[in-house]
């Protein structure tokens, strides 16, 4: 192989197929073409090192080729051409919508918006996955997961302080049936994996996992999906890096090691039998920790211009960023080394965690040196930037790598994906009848494990570090009820105890609708967290949303259709939502051989995060039930089609259909809502999602101490809708509220031109009756019965 | 009127620090958050301070056992400790912080700083964060719970939070002398005697497993009710301090 | 050397079990279990400096114990099973007893690392092998090694 290398210029297809198989670079033959144009124009041949810089600069992982290139996708005999499928959707919808409250978008490593009043605060957000190093080994993939989100919110920017992770799972069921693949671990064992990595790592952080969402699905047994987000607070004068030639660079936190080479050319690969194991870290979050306080106090006191985190493609990627529009001198042997047993080039790309990289004039090292010694993190100078646009890595002398930014960054060669969409076929007959009882059938859907409470994850983390949970995942006198979104007071962050502003944090992702209709999919998820949102009294009108997208791999024109029908969605909710997408994130090849020797990729995924200011947050609101005799109220219009429902998993009705989503009906009935919240005239609002309208009472009934009595037959519906569409249907937008019997007037005065009717009365029972239009009882059942069908330990 | 200077001690990975001092300066206190470093260096004493507390988080990642790494650095300003606590000027533990003074022989009080109760992994086996009830020893000489009423709500947030003395005279001490200042109304870690926080016996020395830091304004209850109050029970614990101080 | 703590019989019911709910989730029934930490630590210590790192940084006194060889277990069909992180791993644990054994005073070791150790009852090495696989090791981060006592 080192034969080959040193005539890499030369290779046929065959060779150079065969040295990126050996050296795991997961390059393609344009790519590889294109480098050895590259080498032949520079008449010499490339180093190892180079080749690797190349590999990981251009890897699914850094660059995202796949959603950033150009795509044919054809419908029927329909064919549109995307030149840059991310450009044309997503990030034109935040272009479009121009918001001045959006202060930097799909640049740094993280999104960045207004926060506060006064001007003085920004909050970034992002959230990624880490798919990959979760299958093979759950509690290091985890913990090195939320390490490197909370390093893109350090590393943004200045730096901005973490407040709040998010943590989002999709996992093969726990009691599935599905035969795995030898090497495979089960449902359970990631499940266990993946919370306890989360919980050690967030918790020894000081950063409250405070929302977040479990899909089981047997779609993701091979290939569980991880999302991480997390979110923080920066001085608004803080949110630009510049560096400048001289600069010196120096790189706190963990040492370097041979632990995780090779991870961001990994996470574009299928999972082979034979992955290499140095692709799997554990991750270290005392020197995380060490390296955030080093890096709030350097920043305070104004000791460098730029940093960024050390993620994928380690010191290459990091430097190589930082670098690219001025070039940099690297000299690895002064790098910190965990063993002496490392290669050069293995130092340039090493993915060890917990490193920071930042830009620091001459005369601030003492400073900063001072500030690391005091808290015990490691540091070390690796090297200056430069002024020439050159990339010059050396050891001892001897060049490593020594290639042009121009290259490294813009050389990249792309190819048109095809795309198609075979939408399944949809039934919109009615609902089949079945003989169980409705009340059974609520108990039923209230224990699925999509529904059922997530206590057993959420009290294992921290979730009230730093003092400022004001919304907490579980609300209510006995913290029996679900929040639909977290609210954030950061007074850890502005150290301000008199300043209430805050944000909430929510989430929509629903894959289960996927299947039928991508593009729905995406509407109804920014709907779903917009709707969160609102339902604890949010500002929706400054909502911003993150996309991340998993799917398989795209070289499968269906998976690619689906991803355009996602996208083309992402843009219809942002512009109709005038909820622009400020970051966002892609994973493909989430996909494995399963147990039988075919492909089996993970569905569609598509999740939505959202953030949205509380101006006071005093004022947010809870979901449960506050006081018998106060009417209740429901919002939106219930539609026909059972299609990716709980009920529908449970006691399939042979209805898979979706309703449509009217988003400028919604957002304007949304607004009306907000308005009426602000003026008190709310007591409690929870969102009608998973298990439809009869699970969605029952959670605000046991969330209290109270119960309700309706009838939802009363309110907006579509004309012919059955009974199992009322109650367990899962059209979007619609929501619960308890009003304030003393303002009711005032709320329907606000509220009077919009859908929005009675559904009955909280009771002081602690029982939740709903009756059809005839009087009929449909559902009679205590609290304290739902609850304990809904209060099921996961873990 | 003078404003004590409360010192709240840091090292690594103490993740309660910000909002401690948050919490001492609402109250009207100084607070000056240091790294323990900066004691060991010999930079800053805290015979300089009025008010010491140690905060909850994961010092040092609570490796080999939790507070144990941050309780051996102690060691070296012992000596000062003994002092600052023999001029009855009020120490407090929260969480890890609780399990730093235990672990260094600080709580429950003797001569010679003998290690003579633990705080051990929970009886469910992991971290545990939840809202619970506590019981307020009024009989106790704890001079942070002066003024509280005999059952209180405070969140709790850990993996080793049960109480266990060497001995049964060392409990039975605590419980003759009204040293249990909080106890837990419904035991979440299997604590002996429920014991959720102990204080000395001049009641200036004070550590527990809850976090009164987290409830310490109305609206940081899980219960939102609309309160007119808003201050929460939390809120008394450091102004009593800083009270006593001055 | 190896310095072996473990939980003293009165105090450990809940780890044991916890434990042994996992193994039998991996088809191993057993009603002989038993748990330690073990903490290698290489370098050159006296005896009176061992007995100071147990007893002062690594034992919890009221709850644990400690030995410099691995435990006594009497009765039939008993494994003894070391799980380690592989020396490629990052052993956050080993390094902050590493850190801390310097701030004790005493010279700082060359290595440190932290592991398990079960002491279980099974019909066969094979079956307890395939069990702890399954749930307490993970091949691509630990090894491990089984006796039999």
């Amino acid at each position: 192989m080192e034969l080959l290398l040193s005539k890499f210029s030369t290779l046929n297809h065959k060779q150079l197929a065969a040295l990126d198989k050996k050296y795991g670079w997961s390059l393609n033959l344009l790519e590889l073409e294109a480098a050895q144009r590259y080498f032949k124009k520079l008449k010499r041949e490339p180093t190892r090192g180079e080749l690797e810089t190349i590999a990981q600069t251009w890897s699914e992982h850094c660059k995202h080729k796949t959603f950033s290139g150009p795509v044919k996708f054809r419908s029927g005999r329909k064919v549109k051409r995307y030149k840059n499928l991310f450009k044309e959707t997503i990030v034109k919808a935040t272009r479009r919508l121009n918001k001045q409250w959006c202060l930097s978008v799909f640049k740094d490593n993280a999104g960045v918006v207004e926060f506060g009043a006064g001007g003085k605060w920004a909050l970034a957000f992002k959230a990624e996955t880490h798919n990959h190093p979760c299958a093979l080994e759950p509690y290091g993939g985890a913990e090195t997961g939320v390490g490197g989100v909370v390093r893109d919110i350090m590393g943004v920017g200045l730096g901005a302080k973490p407040v709040l992770n998010t943590d989002i799972f999709c996992f093969g069921r726990l009691d599935s049936k599905m035969k795995l693949p030898k090497n495979a671990l089960g449902a359970r064992r990631i499940f266990d994996g993946v919370v306890e990595g989360v919980r050690d790592y967030g918790n020894r952080m000081g950063i409250p996992t405070a929302a977040g969402a479990v899909v089981f699905d047997d779609g993701y047994a091979l290939n569980p999906l991880v999302f991480v987000g997390c979110a923080g607070i920066i001085p608004r004068d803080k949110i630009h890096k510049k560096v400048s030639p001289g600069e010196l660079i120096v790189v706190i936190g963990g040492s370097t090691g041979r632990d995780g080479i090779h991870g961001a050319t990994f996470s574009s690969a299928n999972i082979a039998e034979d992955t290499s194991n140095s692709a799997v870290q554990i991750g270290h979050a005392l020197n995380e920790k060490k390296a955030l306080d080093v890096l709030l106090k350097a920043r305070d006191k104004n000791l460098y211009s730029a940093v960024t985190d050390c993620g994928a493609g380690g010191f290459s990627s990091a430097i190589g960023e930082l670098a690219s529009e001025c070039g940099a001198i690297v000299e690895l042997e002064k790098a910190e080394l965990k063993d002496t047993a490392i290669e050069p080039w293995e130092i340039w790309v090493s993915e060890s965690q917990e490193r920071m990289v930042f830009a620091v004039p001459p005369k601030n090292l003492k400073r900063l040196a001072e500030i690391a010694d005091g808290e015990n993190c490691g540091y070390c100078v690796l090297g200056r930037f430069t002024g020439d646009n050159k990339l010059r890595v050396t050891f001892k002398g001897e060049s490593v790598v020594a290639l042009d930014n121009a290259f490294l960054h813009g050389g990249i060669p792309n190819y048109e994906k095809n795309a198609v969409f075979l939408s399944p076929a949809t039934c919109n007959l009615p609902p089949k009848k079945i003989k169980k009882p409705y009340h059974q059938v609520l108990k039923s859907i209230l224990s699925h494990p999509n529904v059922c409470s997530r206590r057993s994850i959420v009290s294992q983390y921290d979730h009230e570090v730093q003092g400022g949970t004001v919304v907490k995942p579980f609300v209510g006198p006995g913290q029996n009820g679900p929040s639909d979104a977290a609210v954030i007071w950061p007074q850890a962050a502005t150290g301000d105890m008199k300043d209430f502003s805050g944000f909430a944090a929510a989430h929509g992702i629903n894959p289960a609708v996927g299947r039928i209709n991508p593009y729905l999919m995406a509407l109804y998820a920014a709907d779903e967290a917009v709707r969160n949102l609102l339902c604890v009294g949010a500002d929706i009108t400054r909502t911003a949303l993150l996309d991340n997208f998993c799917a398989g791999s795209p070289k499968d024109p269906q998976v690619m259709g689906g991803l355009v029908l996602a996208a083309e969605g992402c843009y219809a909710a942002a512009m109709g939502y005038g909820a622009p997408f400020i970051s966002g994130k892609d994973s493909f090849y989430n996909q494995s051989t399963d147990a039988a020797g075919r492909q089996y990729p993970v569905p569609l995924t598509l999740l939505i995060s959202a953030v949205a200011p509380v101006e006071d947050i005093r004022k947010s609101f809870s979901m449960n039930l506050k006081r018998p005799g106060n009417p209740i109220y429901l919002a939106g219009t219930a539609r026909k089609g059972m299609g990716g429902s709980i009920y529908n998993e449970l006691y399939p009705s042979g209805n898979n259909a979706l309703s449509g989503l009217d988003i400028k009906d919604s957002f304007k009935l949304y607004k009306a809502l907000l308005s009426a919240m602000r003026s008190g005239y709310v007591m409690a609002a929870h969102d009608i999602s998973d298990g439809g309208f009869a699970a969605a009472a029952a959670e605000m009934a046991f969330g209290g101490d109270f119960g309700a009595d309706l009838c939802p037959e009363l309110c907006f519906a579509e004309s012919g809708i059955s009974e199992t569409e009322l109650l367990f249907g899962e059209s979007p937008s619609r929501l619960l509220l308890e009003v304030d019997k003393k303002s009711e007037s005032d709320f329907l005065s606000l509220v009077s031109s919009l859908q929005v009717a009675k559904a009955g009365y909280v009771n002081n029972r602690a029982e939740l009756i709903i009756i059809n239009a005839r009087g009929k009882e449909l559902v009679k059942e205590k609290n304290a019965g739902l609850l304990a069908c809904w209060e099921r330990d996961l873990l | 009127m003078k404003r004590p200077k409360a010192l709240i001690l840091r090292g690594s990975a103490t993740n309660c620090d910000i909002e401690t001092a948050n919490a001492f300066a609402y109250a009207g206190a100084c607070s000056d958050l240091a790294h323990i470093n900066e004691f060991l260096s010999g930079k800053k004493s805290v015979l300089d301070y009025d008010i010491l507390a140690f905060p909850g988080g994961f010092s040092y990642g609570d490796d080999i056992s939790a507070g144990k790494i941050f309780s051996v650095k102690l060691e070296k300003i012992a000596a000062g400790l003994e002092k600052f606590i023999k001029d009855k000027r009020p120490v407090i533990g929260i969480c890890n912080g609780f399990q730093i003074m235990v672990k260094a022989g600080l709580l429950p009080q003797n001569k010679g700083r003998a290690r003579t109760a633990t705080l051990f992994t929970n009886d469910c086996g992991h971290f545990l964060a939840k809202w619970i009830k506590l019981k307020v020893n009024t009989k106790s000489p704890c001079i942070f719970t002066r003024g509280l009423p005999s059952e209180i709500e405070l969140p709790m947030a850990h993996g080793e939070g049960k109480f266990i003395t060497r001995d049964s005279k060392t409990l039975a001490t605590i419980l003759k002398n009204n040293l249990h200042v909080l106890t837990y109304a419904d035991n979440p870690n299997g604590s002996m005697a429920d014991i959720a926080g102990i204080c000395c016996v001049c009641g200036t020395v004070f550590g527990l497993m809850p976090h009164p830091e987290r409830n310490f304004f109305s609206w940081q209850h899980p219960d939102r009710k609309k309160v007119k109050e808003a201050l929460a029970v939390g809120y008394q614990f450091f102004k009593n301090a800083v009270e006593y101080v001055r | 050397m190896i310095i072996e703590i473990f939980t003293k019989g009165k105090y450990a019911k809940n780890e044991e079990a916890g434990f042994a709910k996992k193994l039998v989730l991996a088809g191993l029934k057993t009603n002989f279990l038993k748990v330690s930490k073990l903490y290698l630590i290489e370098g050159v210590y006296s005896g009176a400096e061992i007995s100071r790192l147990a007893c002062e940084l690594l034992l919890d006194p009221i709850t644990e114990d400690w030995l410099l060889k691995p435990r006594r277990c009497v009765g039939d069909n008993i494994y003894r099973v070391e799980i380690w992180l592989k020396n490629s791993v990052t052993d956050v644990v080993g390094q902050s007893v590493k850190e801390a054994v310097a701030d004790m005073g005493l010279k700082g070791p060359k290595r440190c690392r932290f592991g398990r150790c079960l002491y279980v009852r099974a019909s066969s090495e094979l079956k307890l092998k395939h069990a702890v696989a399954k749930t307490l090791m993970n091949e691509t981060v630990n090894y491990c090694e089984i006796i039999k006592v």
